[in-house]
Formats: C-alpha cells, structure tokens, sequence
C-alpha cells in the first residue's frame, strides 16, 4: 500500500480497503442498548460464560460425590492424606484476595489509582500465594505414590478427581492472575472508570468465581470426604 | 443477491453438520454407545465385522464433518468485517479451523479402513481402533486457538457485527475442551474417551459451536444485507 490515503481500489479484495471507509455504513447504534433495570456486573453475555463455567465444575463435583457412594470408607481415607490446613490457608488467601479485589473495584471508581493498584497487586500476590501451596500440595501427593494418571478405583478415583478438580482450578487461578494484571495495566494508564467498567467488572466477577469454585471444591474434596 | 445467498448457504453448513454427522454416526454405531478404551476385542472387532453399515455411516459423517470448511469461510468474512485492516484474527481462524477440520476428518477415515478388512489380526484392528479414537478425541489445540481467535474479534469489535455473548460462548467452548488430553491417561471412568467430561462434553460443545455461530452468522447476514438492499433501490431511483 504506497498510497494509503487512497481508500477505495477496486481492485484489491474488499478487506483491504474499506476499513473505515465505505463499510462504515452499518453505524455502531446498529444494536442499541436495550434500556435496563438493573445493574449486571461486567455484562450480560459474561454470565454465560461464568454459570456455564461453574455448570461444568458443578458436574464433575457431581460425578466425584457420585463414585463417593460407591466407596465412602476409601474416599475417607484418601481425604485424610490431603494436607488440610493447606487448604483451610488457601480459602482464606482466595477469600482475602476478593476482598482486595472488592476494594480495588470502590478506589477505581473513586478515581483513587495509586490505591486501587496496589489492592489489584495484593490481590495478585494472594493467587501467587495460593499456586506456591497448591505445587506443594501436588509435590507431597505425587511423592507419596498419587499421581494424577492413577486407575479408576480405590482411592486411585479420589486423586484422580482431586487432581482434575483442582487442575481445572489452578488453571482459573492462572487466567485470572493474567486478567488482573491486564487491569492493573489499565490502572497504571489512569484509564477513567466510565471508560473501563465493565472490562473491570467482568474481570473481578471472574476473580469471585475463581474463589466460590475454590470454596465448592475445599468443602467437598477437603472437608466432606473426610466425614 | 447471489454473494447473499451463497453467505447464507455458508452459515446453514454449521447446523448441517451436526444434522448430517449424527445421522452418518447413527448408521455406523458410533452412536448412541460408542466403543471406549474399556471395550472388550470381541466388542471392537464385532463393531467394525459390520463392514457395510459401518464403512456407509462413517462415509456420510466425513461429508457431514467437511460441513465445517464452508463455516469457517463464513466466519471469516465476519471477521474481516470486524477487524479491517489488519484481519490477523482472521487469518488465525481460518488456519485453526481448517486444522481442526482435518483432525477430525482423518480418525473418521481411519475408522473406515479399519472396516475396509475386518478379518485382519484382532490385534492390529485394537490398535488402529486406539489410534482412531485417541486421534479424534484428543487434538483440541488448533480448536481451542480458533475458539479464542473467534471470542476475542467479537469482543474487541466496536460495531457489533456479532452479539458479544457469542464471544463469551466461545471461550466456554475453548474451557470445555480442557479436559480431553485425559483420555490419554484413563481406561475407563468419566475421563476415558468415551467418558462424559471427554467424548459427550466435546460433542455438546462443539455442537453448540456449529449451531450457534451459523445462526448468529445468518442473523447478521441478513441485518446487513438490507441496507444494500436499499441503496441499490435507491440508486435506481
């Protein structure tokens, strides 16, 4: 393109020239916001990902609490190998991190950038916490002989489970971590709150869903199993 | 409109494959149950013993499968549309998707010279059944790239080509195919091949791709396809 303040050549495929210019047609009001009640955190369509989300880890907690009935006693025994007060440290360290995540959401809307970064780095810190007890956990289960390609029996079903679950989850804790960093970015540009709510919003309810997924998996692979 | 009508025949191919991959599956006996790791050799060499019925089926489900190429097309130009100048998403899409195309096409094929000789050793028709099997579930990469290709032109397009759920629907889809690389470590169980979180979540999900995106596309083929409507009626006036 040596010319490019010619925008319309009829003889390069239509992607190459009409950009903005003659394809503008459609004007960005095309789909008008429909007027709303209420207020949804980040949007709409965000929700379907999010339940869609929790629907599938809902389902594989089901399966796990499925097999459980089959083999109570065994379940028992393999939750008693889980280190718990990991877990216990690690619900709180998640807790602590929506919390920080809440406050972060009030001080960009208050315009306070300086603060909201350093609860968005705080809350970061908390999920680098969580993965650094998460590969100590994993360290200490493979080296007492659980490994994640056990067979489908025994307490082999438990870990398997167990290390899917959580698996799953580390990865969310892994996207999040990215996605706070992305806001952390748009904090450190001083990017006005107007501007950036619902890329904010979105990203915090996805920070929340990570720590109820956490609180769902803990209480039943941790603490319910081991009734 | 003849540009028009071809882009709508493009976005009817996503439902079509489901419809004409289903029915082929059907025949064969892939569906309802199919074979899992755990199958017996008796079971696996009785499946494809049924040469005719099976070879038939898996025919039609590689037509049924190859439905995905106009699709693909069709969102493409979309996506284009969405990004101007510099259509890399684009591009990324169209690669991906023709990869995941392949890998789906190639394990159909091999299941069907699977039945092409039935008598052979049960032996090597168990292991060309695994690699069949492990080849079609497994490979969610080029998938998962196109799913996130897709999601994230949608999501940064300022125009609305497409309803921004759709973007979102598209990362849960990439989300949805996490779990499948661990069929390569299970037998049996609900994360063997034929287990539900491997074979019957990715077929819902990639199901819900097809239909999703060929009805969202021809929503929006339509929407756009009126205002040309009325500046050529306009022009001729």
């Amino acid at each position: 393109m040596t010319h490019p303040q010619v925008r319309v050549d009829p003889d390069l495929p239509e992607f190459l020239w009409d950009s903005d210019g003659a394809d503008a047609a459609p004007p960005p009001a095309r789909r008008p916001a429909k007027a709303r009640d209420g207020h949804i955190p980040g949007e709409a369509g965000l929700w379907i990902f999010i339940l869609g989300d929790m629907t599938l880890f809902a389902a594989i907690l089901i399966a796990f609490l499925w097999e459980r009935r089959s083999d109570p006693v065994v379940f028992e025994q393999s939750a008693h190998q889980l280190i718990q007060p990991i877990g216990a440290v690690n619900t709180l360290v998640l807790l602590l991190s929506s919390y920080l995540v809440v406050c972060a959401i009030f001080a960009h809307r208050g315009g306070r950038y300086p603060q909201a970064r350093r609860l968005v780095a705080g809350a970061v810190s908390c999920a680098a916490v969580f993965a650094g007890l998460k590969a100590f956990e994993y360290y200490s289960a493979i080296s007492s002989g659980h490994t994640p390609s056990g067979h489908m029996q025994g307490s082999g079903t438990f870990f398997t489970f167990y290390f899917v679950l959580t698996g799953l989850h580390l990865l969310h804790v892994i996207v999040g971590t990215a996605l706070l960093l992305v806001w952390q970015a748009m904090l450190k540009r001083r990017r006005s709150w107007t501007g950036s709510q619902k890329v904010a919003e979105g990203i915090a309810s996805y920070w929340h869903m990570v720590d109820l997924l956490w609180v769902a998996i803990f209480t039943l692979v941790y603490l319910v199993s081991a009734e | 409109m003849l540009t028009n009508r071809i882009l709508v025949l493009c976005a009817w191919a996503g439902p079509a494959t489901v419809v004409v991959a289903m029915i082929g599956w059907l025949i064969a006996g892939v569906l309802p149950v199919p074979l899992g790791s755990e199958s017996s050799v008796e079971a696996v060499v009785s499946f494809y013993s049924h040469d005719t019925r099976v070879i038939a089926g898996l025919v039609i489900s590689t037509i049924g499968v190859s439905l995905v190429f106009p699709l693909i097309a069709v969102i493409a130009v979309y996506m284009v549309r969405m990004e101007g100048r510099t259509p890399i998403l684009a591009f990324l899409q169209l690669i991906t998707g023709a990869a995941t195309g392949v890998c789906l096409l190639l394990p159909l094929l091999l299941m069907t010279t699977i039945a092409f000789r039935p008598d052979r050793s049960p032996e090597l028709t168990m292991t060309l059944n695994d690699i069949a099997w492990l080849l079609f579930i497994t490979p969610i990469a080029p998938f998962m790239i196109q799913n996130v290709a897709i999601g994230v032109a949608i999501l940064n397009d300022k125009r609305q080509t497409l309803p921004r759920w759709v973007g979102y629907v598209n990362f849960w889809i990439a989300f949805s195919f996490i779990p499948d690389p661990l069929a390569f470590f299970f037998h049996s169980g609900p994360f063997a091949w034929r287990g539900i979180f491997i074979f019957w979540l990715a077929l819902t999900t990639y199901s819900v791709f097809l239909v999703v995106m060929g009805l969202t596309l021809r929503k929006a083929i339509r929407e756009s396809a009126d205002p040309d409507v009325s500046a050529v009626a306009a022009a001729a006036a």
